[in-house]
């Protein structure tokens, strides 16, 4: 197969099963899969939506304990003995009764060649219907926290009438108001400055038992206790409060503690969001359930406050971070961190919404999402449409009207002997299960075969990463080739309210004797750099900046070496195979992206990023890492993809760049004079009016699916918005390059210190061939 | 310059010939058999006459109760105008003594205590008992001793100073006592009400002020656990409050109203102004007892005028807020901590509403009650404070103004000796309502009209009291429900119009003049926000007899001054002590007037006293017969603390009648009775009975009354006629007994009863302020036995209980005060 076959191969792989794996040969040995560089992984969407396969609506059949992998297409099953044997434990498996009819005319949709991945639907229920519990920062502006308010609102209609909603509100103080209660609206009110634990908070909202209240009295004779639990003052139905927070939402003010002109507003971020996750703790724990936080502004107060009150005093920036020059950063990292922890093991979701054009303390809270499987959606202001829109998004729905969101999801990796899973890169937890499947080394989230994702949707993307453990070659005694098998079991609470389980089994074939060009030639570089980058950030989470930088410059001059064609000490004569050519050019991004390079960024903004990043799949990662580029012109009918190069800017030229969080319309020098004298309105000029109006069409198209809304700008040559797409492009022009280089006098030129992307190639070439890699 | 006013006439004589005189009077004959009423004293005469009466001989008969107190006898011309109101009234203040020993040794040798019984309000509302207003803000004060000018002023230098009766340092007389300068006109001194009458009210200026006066605010806490919504207590004082919010004192439209209710948590209810988007009130509610806080800066305390409407919203809604609650826990200490942060900054009245011990938070109480202590010497723990956070709260309350009062409802221990505390030491009440249920209609209406005249009552706020006297006086000892700031200085965040103060004098050197002056200042701000000082200035004659002294003293008062020092006494060292001291005082008075009064043995077997001390004995036996002190062993520990609160803050003619009883017979009581009397107008009252069994007659109807409970008392052999008249029926099975109404009939003789009945509980002819509406209880004779009992047990001259009859009681006292050689017996209490 040549690569654009392959290619086609490997979407249609990802198209049927969610996969992408970085190598689709697997090598044979621990000593052959040492010298990849680029692990073996695989970027997996579970709930990837699936238009294809049908929802089996029976029991999976499953291998014995404590095996448990399901019958998939590539077991040998004896269909007279009624007998299968898995390929993961090969063990001997009777096949359940109601499969004795079948014959190798009639075979159960699972074991179908295209069922690879395949779902069912369990007979267990989910333990109660999905949970909203909307936590409203009420340190606002009276126009963004209407504007916040009315989002809100919205939202309980696209809520299905069963899921419970529930309302905390914070400011100086936290409030989760009790929307059963009808005599009139009520709250109970949490101090913003105190560390309240669970036990405190269950028994100020009046949680426990009766019966184990301290201090209370024995119950009253000749009452009967309520019918529902005590939580079910606060959480309700949608039907059935709707008014009731309706009511609340709408009467919402901005926070009434006065607020000296040198002082930020108190907000106790923390403490309301210690409180929701106590609420749901007692009553709700493992039944699925959002938390959705909704902040106006940094918290001030209390525990998890990342700023003080006095205004003259700076929020942190990743320069005090780098300097430890952090009042409240450890702290509240800490705090936010075990909170996170907390609600991941009661299997409840955090989602920050933030609405500021400062800083919220994202840095210091992203535990919650990351851990939680929720979102994090970071913009200016709820009046934004960015907020608007992405908040709206959450509630999309399937054909059949569900919400397109699973809950409490458990995500299982077993693998035939030859391949060990090492870890797991994404918003997940452990579940510290160790078994057979587990390797010995560790890859982000590792020693475990299992994790936990509070929350997962069809786009949520995991990096799991494989070692090899074969210590000899191929089994010899075989016939054809070895295939070594992953199976993923993604148990999850689907919104229906039924327990779903997706199986997706995938098996690529072992390399032959040792040097086999298959492996080289299975070599996906687009997913091998996504899963590169997530194992990037994934350090540059603990480590230094320039150590991780030099990893990634380190690995790609190895990888580089191992496959790349040349005479040793002569870079002239580098070679790169077409399946390896991109590559180089993605580090070359990731080395300069928002997500290593963060001292353009606030440390908010890096841990958006960061986060969007660990939840897509490849093709948006690659955007992320590498931006694409279109140009309009009169020269050519639509867009046309150019270098992400300074050199694509040019006079007579719209560009469209889309980096996945921007998403910026440049009018070159010329095409904006025009613009401005209004040639586009004139007759006879439609063609302008067009050429205006196509980029803009194409960014509609590109902002239709995605999440969070990326920012929308339109700007001109020598604006300052176009400073945004200044810093994305290659600097192959920059004021050092000199004037005499043989580029158009006409390309812009970018001030900046960044090596281009020829230096950098020109530098790899020559460590590759050197072997000092 | 004003033209001189006329002056007053000087003194006649030097003080000492003056002091001669009066020792020679006493020794003047003394009639041999007293009439029931000493004769009026002509003008000229000095001193009161000392009428000997033996009390075995002629016993007390309880008309005598009623005679006025002995008078006070100034000299001529004593004071600056002739007006008749210039000295001090006793429903005001009464001293123990009207004629005053010159010498502490001669105080100490007569036994009986000196003390003023204050009572600086005898209404609820100013209109009912108007006090003359001194209104320009023209205060003249003694440079040194800063008494108020008064009609014991001496004016001196043609009328430009004034010479202070008190400390004798002359000052200058304000320009404005003669001269408008607004009006531009001179004006006539003489007419000023401050040298007129004994009781004036200044009008205070800006310097009276540390701030400008706060508003009344009344914050509500009100208990909602279990017992106090199932008992009703809480729709009930809502819907009353709701329906009083017009008598609640807002002439000047800034009173404030908070309310918080109280279970495990706190609940603040944020309750919006008129005319907001929402009228409807928000409930906060907090859980975290450890440092309660407010949850809201604003909207928790409310202007009444503004949020009038939905404050009416909110009451209708309260009733029903918390139907549906299991909850048994009550938080109320930590409800008093966030009570006290909401309103320290204007300070206020905090009413607590409760049904149930505090169980939980800060000041957590314990049931502590044990039915076998009840009784023995250990019961005297339960009547002492159970958690010291009580007091010291207390006074933290005082300091910012916030006045606490106590409405208790619990059917079960209550701790009242602890709760007690808190009005106590700031001004306060303690209202008692044991076994309270708004189901019976009785206690439904008790209660809701008491609590509305509490709403009404005209208190004053941020009030100080200070006593000053001629020098040589001084203010020792103060007893009442205040927190006494410094050796002199009582503390009152809010001042009460219902209670009364004793406060004990001191003779520190001998006093030279002819009478003495003792003048009680009460600062205060109305609760219509104007800055006022009531003044009270009492002159008193001076004498070195102590014949003088016994013939002039008051027994009600000595009486007041003792049921407090009797409180003091049980709650420091239990009741038999509080007992045995009230028995070893009054023998101790009996003998010290036997033998140096009454020429030593009279032989014969009487009992002397003065006449105008005749009914010293039984009241003292009343006294501890009271249900705050009596030996009993059925009396739960919450009663007595409630009764010994009555006993230390009741105003004289209330307390007179708790530990006397009023006893009338009503079967056959004169014509003019139950009708308006044609001179007055007021209701005619029969004459009071003897509280003695003796008196009751087997077919008689009979009314006993103790100011808080009134009992109507069958005879077991009443007739069926009767029956019909009073309560249109003719069977007595048919009568409810127990708590009721009294029927109102078409029948005249219905009409009567119900006339005295009402016009029993009239305060304002007793001339106090009491918000206090006693049930009513019928007791059959023949019936139920327990009512029967306890009906009884006000039956003071009656051999009840562990009580001894006032016969026992009489023949006790002959023995220790008559025998020959007469034992000594020292009174308990130091002197
Ligand atoms: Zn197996
Ligand atoms: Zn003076």
């Amino acid at each position: 197969m040549d690569y654009d076959a392959l290619k086609e191969h490997w979407s249609d792989t990802e198209e049927r099963d969610g996969v992408r794996l970085s190598w689709n040969t697997f090598p044979s040995s621990r000593m052959e899969a040492s010298r990849l560089v680029v692990p073996i992984g695989v970027l997996y969407t579970p709930l990837k939506e699936k238009t294809d396969a049908g929802l089996l609506q029976y029991e999976p059949v499953s291998c014995k304990a404590p095996c448990r992998a399901v019958l998939n297409p590539f077991c040998q099953v004896d269909m007279r003995a009624r007998l299968w044997i898995c390929p993961f434990c090969l063990q001997r498996n009777g096949l359940p009764p109601h499969y004795k009819d079948i014959s190798p005319e009639a075979v159960p949709p699972e074991l179908h060649p295209n069922s690879t991945t395949i779902e069912y639907r369990l007979a267990r229920p989910a333990p109660s219907p999905p949970i909203f519990v909307f936590v409203v920062d009420t340190c606002q502006e009276e126009d963004s926290l209407k504007a916040l308010k009315d989002s809100i609102i919205m939202s309980l209609s696209l809520l299905p009438p069963y899921a419970l909603v529930g309302l905390i509100t914070y400011g100086t103080m936290a409030q989760v108001h009790e929307i059963g209660y009808t005599g009139c609206a009520k709250s109970y009110v949490f101090r913003g400055n105190k560390d309240y634990t669970a036990k405190q908070v269950q028994e100020m909202l009046g949680l426990m038992a009766a019966g184990l209240r301290p201090g209370m009295p024995p119950q009253q004779p000749g009452r009967v206790p309520p019918p529902t639990g005590p939580a079910a003052r606060f959480l309700l139905p949608v039907a059935e409060a709707e008014f009731q927070l309706t009511n609340a939402l709408e009467s919402l003010q901005k926070d009434p503690w006065p607020v000296a002109n040198d002082k930020r507003a108190l907000r106790c971020t923390g403490v309301a969001l210690s409180v929701a996750v106590g609420l749901l703790e007692t009553s709700f724990q493992n039944a699925g359930g959002r938390i959705m936080l909704f902040t106006g502004g940094p918290a001030t107060e209390g525990p998890g406050m990342v700023v003080g009150p006095e205004l003259r005093e700076p929020i942190r920036s990743h320069h005090d971070i780098d300097r430890d020059n952090i009042k409240y950063y450890k702290k509240a990292l800490k705090f936010y961190d075990n909170l996170a922890k907390r609600t991941a093991h009661n299997g409840h979701i955090i989602d920050i919404f933030a609405g500021c054009l400062d800083q919220v303390g994202l840095l210091e809270m992203k535990g919650l999402a990351n851990s939680t499987g929720g979102h994090m959606i970071l913009t200016d202001s709820f009046t934004s449409s960015m907020y608007k829109q992405s908040f709206a998004r959450v509630f999309d729905k399937d054909a059949d009207d569900n919400l397109l969101m699973g809950f409490n999801a458990t995500l299982e990796v077993l693998t035939t002997k030859e391949l060990k899973v090492t870890g797991l890169i994404g918003h997940a937890v452990s579940m510290n299960k160790k078994s057979a499947s587990v390797g010995e080394t560790e890859c982000g989230i590792g020693n475990t075969c299992s994790w936990k994702m509070c929350g997962i949707d069809p786009a949520s993307s995991y990096g799991i990463y494989f070692e090899i453990a074969n210590q000899g070659g191929p089994n010899q005694m075989q016939q054809g080739p070895q295939k070594a098998l992953a199976q993923f079991l993604t148990y999850y609470q689907h919104s229906s309210g039924q327990y779903h389980l997706r199986v997706t089994t995938v098996a690529r074939n072992l390399s032959g004797p040792s040097g086999d060009p298959a492996i080289a030639q299975s070599f996906d570089q687009e997913a091998a750099a996504v899963l590169m980058s997530r194992i990037a950030v994934f350090k540059a989470e603990v480590d230094d900046g320039p150590d991780v930088l030099r990893w990634v410059d380190r690995m790609l001059i190895r990888l580089c070496s191992r496959f790349a064609e040349y005479r040793k000490d002569d870079p002239s004569s580098f070679r790169l195979e077409k399946n390896f050519t991109l590559y180089p050019q993605f580090m070359f991004h990731l080395r300069r992206s928002q997500f290593l390079q963060v001292f353009n960024n606030s440390p908010d903004e890096t841990a958006f990023y960061r986060h969007v990043l660990n939840h897509e799949d490849v093709s948006n990662s690659l955007i992320m890492i590498q931006p694409t580029l279109d140009s309009y012109g009169f020269d050519h009918e639509g867009s046309q993809p150019v270098l992400l190069d300074s050199t694509s800017i040019q006079p007579e030229t719209v560009l469209l760049l889309d980096t996945f969080f921007h998403i910026l319309i440049f009018h070159g020098e010329t095409m904006a004079q025009w613009r401005k004298a209004g040639y586009q309105t004139q007759e006879g000029y439609e063609n302008f009016a067009q050429l205006l109006e196509s980029p803009k069409e194409d960014a509609k198209e590109l902002i239709q699916d995605r999440f969070p809304l990326p920012r929308f700008i339109v700007c001109d040559a020598g604006g300052s918005q176009a400073r945004f797409l200044l810093s994305k492009l290659n600097p192959s022009t920059t004021h050092t390059t000199g004037s005499y280089g043989g580029v158009s006098q006409s390309a812009q030129t970018i001030f900046t210190d960044d090596v281009s992307l020829q230096t950098f190639m020109d530098h790899l070439m020559k460590l590759a061939v050197s072997g000092t890699g | 310059g004003s033209p001189a006013p006329q002056m007053g006439a000087p003194m006649g004589g030097t003080p000492d010939q003056l002091a001669n005189q009066f020792g020679q009077m006493n020794m003047g004959g003394q009639p041999q058999v007293p009439p029931p009423q000493a004769p009026p004293m002509p003008a000229q005469s000095q001193f009161n006459q000392l009428f000997p009466s033996d009390l075995i001989g002629q016993p007390f008969n309880v008309a005598e109760l009623d005679l006025p107190p002995p008078q006070i006898n100034l000299p001529p011309n004593t004071s600056v105008t002739p007006s008749p109101y210039a000295n001090c009234p006793p429903k005001f203040v009464r001293s123990t003594l009207n004629a005053v020993p010159t010498t502490h040794s001669l105080l100490k040798k007569s036994k009986l205590p000196f003390a003023l019984v204050i009572q600086p309000y005898t209404s609820l509302h100013d209109a009912e008992d108007p006090v003359p207003v001194v209104p320009d803000q023209i205060i003249s004060r003694c440079r040194r001793c800063r008494s108020y000018i008064n009609p014991f002023a001496t004016f001196l230098d043609h009328g430009h100073r004034w010479r202070c009766n008190m400390c004798n340092l002359t000052n200058d007389v304000p320009q404005a006592f003669d001269w408008d300068s607004v009006a531009q006109k001179s004006v006539d001194r003489w007419a000023r009400p401050e040298l007129n009458h004994a009781v004036v009210e200044f009008v205070a200026p800006q310097e009276y002020m540390v701030r400008p006066p706060q508003p009344l605010v009344f914050l509500f806490l009100f208990d909602v656990s279990y017992s106090a919504v199932t008992s009703g207590l809480l729709a009930t004082a809502a819907r009353c409050i709701l329906e009083s919010l017009d008598r609640i004192p807002n002439a000047d439209r800034r009173t404030r109203l908070g309310f918080m209710a109280v279970d495990s948590g706190l609940h603040y209810f944020s309750i919006p102004r008129d005319g907001s988007e929402s009228g409807d009130p928000k409930m906060l509610v907090v859980s975290d007892l450890d440092e309660p806080f407010l949850p809201t800066p604003e909207d928790l305390v409310v202007n009444l005028s503004e949020c009038r409407q939905n404050i009416e919203n909110f009451l209708e809604k309260l009733q029903s807020m918390f139907q549906d609650t299991q909850n048994g826990a009550s938080a109320m200490g930590s409800a008093m901590r966030a009570g006290h942060k909401l309103i320290s900054g204007t300070g206020g009245k905090m009413t607590i509403l409760s049904a149930s011990l505090p169980n939980i938070g800060y000041g957590k109480l314990e049931m502590r009650e044990d039915k076998k202590i009840l009784g023995t010497s250990k019961e005297g723990t339960l009547l002492q404070t159970a958690n010291s956070f009580y007091k010291s709260f207390a006074v933290e309350c005082s300091k910012v103004q916030v006045s606490i009062d106590m409405f208790l409802f619990s059917s079960q221990y209550q701790d009242v000796a602890t709760l007690s505390n808190l009005p106590r030491y700031t001004g306060g009440q303690t209202y008692f309502y044991p076994g309270w249920n708004a189901a019976r209609s009785e206690d439904a209406m008790k209660f809701a009209r008491e609590f509305s005249d509490y709403l009404s009552a005209e208190i004053g706020l941020e009030a100080v009291l200070r006593v000053r006297a001629t020098t040589g006086l001084r203010m020792s000892t103060f007893y009442g429900n205040f927190f006494n700031r410094s050796s002199d200085l009582c503390a009152f965040p809010a001042f009460p119009r219902d209670q009364s103060y004793v406060v004990e004098v001191a003779i520190d050197e001998t006093i030279t003049r002819p009478y003495v002056c003792m003048q009680t200042a009460v600062l205060h701000t109305t609760c219509n926000g104007e800055r006022r000082i009531r003044v009270l200035t009492l002159a008193l004659p001076t004498t070195e007899s102590l014949a003088a002294v016994y013939a002039s003293a008051d027994q009600a008062a000595i009486t007041a001054y003792f049921s407090h020092k009797a409180v003091e006494r049980a709650l420091g060292s239990g009741l038999e002590a509080a007992r045995d001291a009230i028995q070893a005082k009054i023998i101790e008075i009996m003998q010290t007037y036997r033998k140096e009064l009454a020429g030593g043995n009279m032989g014969g077997g009487g009992l002397q006293m003065p006449s105008n001390l005749r009914a010293l004995p039984v009241l003292f036996l009343g006294l501890t017969k009271n249900v705050g002190l009596r030996k009993s062993a059925q009396i739960p520990s919450d009663l007595r603390s409630a009764a010994l609160c009555l006993l230390s803050t009741l105003p004289l003619p209330l307390m007179l009648q708790y530990i006397y009883p009023k006893f009338y017979s009503l079967h056959d009581m004169p014509d003019n009775v139950g009708l308006p009397d044609p001179d007055s107008g007021e209701i005619v009252l029969p004459p009071p009975c003897n509280l003695s069994s003796e008196r009751i007659v087997p077919y008689g109807l009979y009314l006993i009354d103790d100011g808080q409970t009134q009992f109507l008392w069958i005879g077991r052999d009443a007739v069926p006629a009767l029956l019909l008249d009073v309560f249109g029926v003719e069977d007595k099975a048919q009568l409810k007994q127990g708590k009721t109404m009294m029927p109102v009939l078409e029948s005249e003789f219905n009409d009567r009863v119900r006339a005295v009945i009402d016009k029993s509980k009239d305060h304002r002819a007793k001339g106090v302020g009491s918000i206090v509406a006693p049930p009513l209880y019928v007791v059959r004779e023949d019936g139920e036995p327990s009512l029967k009992l306890w009906a009884q047990t006000l039956l003071v001259e009656d051999r009840a209980d562990q009580g001894v009859s006032l016969q026992q009681w009489m023949g006790m006292l002959r023995e220790k005060v008559s025998p020959d050689p007469p034992p000594l017996i020292l009174s308990t209490w130091p002197d």
